[in-house]
């Protein structure tokens, strides 16, 4: 009789891709480092966002994964919305749009440095957050918000590896950072706290964590860590792929079933984590969608 | 109107500060700093606020019993007070008209430092931060 030597099962990984503990912080963007040492002006694109530099330092970021300046200042009434663009027209074409939201008494300084630099914290981790395309610098450009309060390239770094280390300790599995959200089986604890509880209100099963926080003018990061947080305490959960098919096996581990398209990003999300061993990439969404049931 | 510099630098003023910060306690990140931190790292000192302040916003023990403020935005508490042998914290919400999680942390030594007097002028202080 032969003995058949079986592959161990894959073990959940414990880092997510380019966790901190894998890299130092010049391993984020060597570019950026690089930019910054020759005190760069321009725009840097990434695949995940955009950081503006002036002279080596941040001044901007954006990214689709969370909400801009303009979302974060309107959706709870710290500005009106004609506020925000007469603003924009005024004052967008001198690049000074953030000093003339404080000099015309809109803004006190505080309140749009608080902002402006939570924001630019919160679409950095994002930009900055592993991508597969190539980054590309150009020189030049400014933003037309203006001056507000630049950072160090490094003090952006530092945080976003931070910031990533605090959701993996809070819970590994990235899945709630970029899929479409489902309430889980748990039930609803009582001592859920408020900002919790806001974002749980808006899982319905097709929104993402970016959607949410457009929703509630909310910095992408902060959807993020509660998110996690629900995760953990098993209340919310990503959308498994294929829930609708779980009796055929092979279907339920195809990535692509045609009943649940898969959003680019969500593609990407599980591109990243598949392994390039196609069994064990088949053995991971399988037990994803069985914890999911 | 200030801004977070001028609020830190007045923060500074008060009689036995010793450091002072803006923090961010969903994230831990430090918006601003000013003077010395506790454990020589204004990051990390930060970081391990933010942890405190976060408890002390979301649990409902601590919030007022009349007029919930245990809604969404307003943080239920005002101010987190820690004492030790040599110095007093002194953790201050800052209310914002947007959606945000901020507080001004004061590091006031104890022999010299006046905590009556800091709680009330750090409450002035979050406040003008952000309504002028």
């Amino acid at each position: 009789m032969t003995t058949v030597e079986a592959r161990p099962l894959p073990r959940r990984e414990r880092a997510e891709p380019g966790d901190a503990r894998s890299g130092a912080p010049a391993a984020l963007s060597p570019m950026l480092s690089r930019l910054a040492e020759e005190r760069a002006t321009g725009v840097l694109t990434r695949e995940r966002g955009v950081l503006y530099l002036v002279e080596g330092q941040v001044v901007h970021a954006e990214s689709p994964e969370t909400p801009g300046l303009d979302v974060l200042l309107t959706t709870r009434g710290a500005l009106r919305s004609e506020g925000w663009w007469e603003a924009v027209s005024q004052a967008g074409a001198e690049r000074r749009v953030g000093r003339f939201l404080v000099d015309s008494g809109r803004l006190t300084a505080g309140a749009l440095e608080l902002c402006h630099l939570g924001a630019l914290y919160d679409a950095a981790f994002f930009a900055l957050g592993p991508s597969s395309g190539p980054a590309r610098f150009r020189y030049g450009v400014a933003h037309w918000i203006g001056p507000v309060r630049p950072v160090s390239v490094d003090a952006v770094e530092r945080e976003t590896l931070r910031r990533r280390e605090l959701l993996h300790r809070i819970w590994p599995q990235p899945a709630t950072d970029t899929e479409p959200l489902v309430r889980a089986g748990r039930a609803v604890d009582a001592g859920l706290s408020p900002r919790q509880r806001t974002v749980l209100d808006q899982v319905d099963g097709e929104r993402t964590a970016a959607d949410i926080s457009t929703v509630l003018g909310r910095p992408g990061f902060h959807t993020l860590v509660d998110l996690r947080r629900l995760a953990a305490a098993g209340i919310v959960t990503a959308r498994p792929l294929t829930i609708e098919h779980p009796a055929p096996v092979a279907s339920a581990a195809a990535p692509q079933s045609p009943a649940h398209p898969v959003s680019p990003v969500s593609a990407a999300a599980v591109a990243a984590q598949a392994s390039a061993d196609p069994d064990v990439a088949l053995l991971r969404r399988l037990r994803d969608a069985l914890e999911a049931l | 109107m200030p801004g977070i510099d001028e609020c830190l630098l007045e923060a500074m003023r008060l009689p036995g500060a010793r450091g002072a910060a803006v923090v961010d306690w969903t994230s831990g990140l430090a918006l601003g700093t000013v003077g010395d931190s506790p454990n020589g790292d204004h990051e990390a000192t930060a970081a391990e606020a933010a942890e405190l302040a976060r408890l002390a916003a979301e649990h409902k023990a601590f919030a007022p019993e009349e007029g919930a403020d245990w809604t969404d935005g307003e943080p239920p508490v005002e101010d987190l007070i820690i004492s030790n042998k040599d110095s007093y914290h002194v953790l201050r919400f800052v209310r914002t008209t947007f959606d945000s999680s901020v507080f001004l942390h004061l590091w006031l030594g104890r022999s010299d430092g006046n905590l009556a007097l800091a709680r009330i002028r750090l409450g002035e202080m979050a406040e003008r931060l952000v309504v002028g």
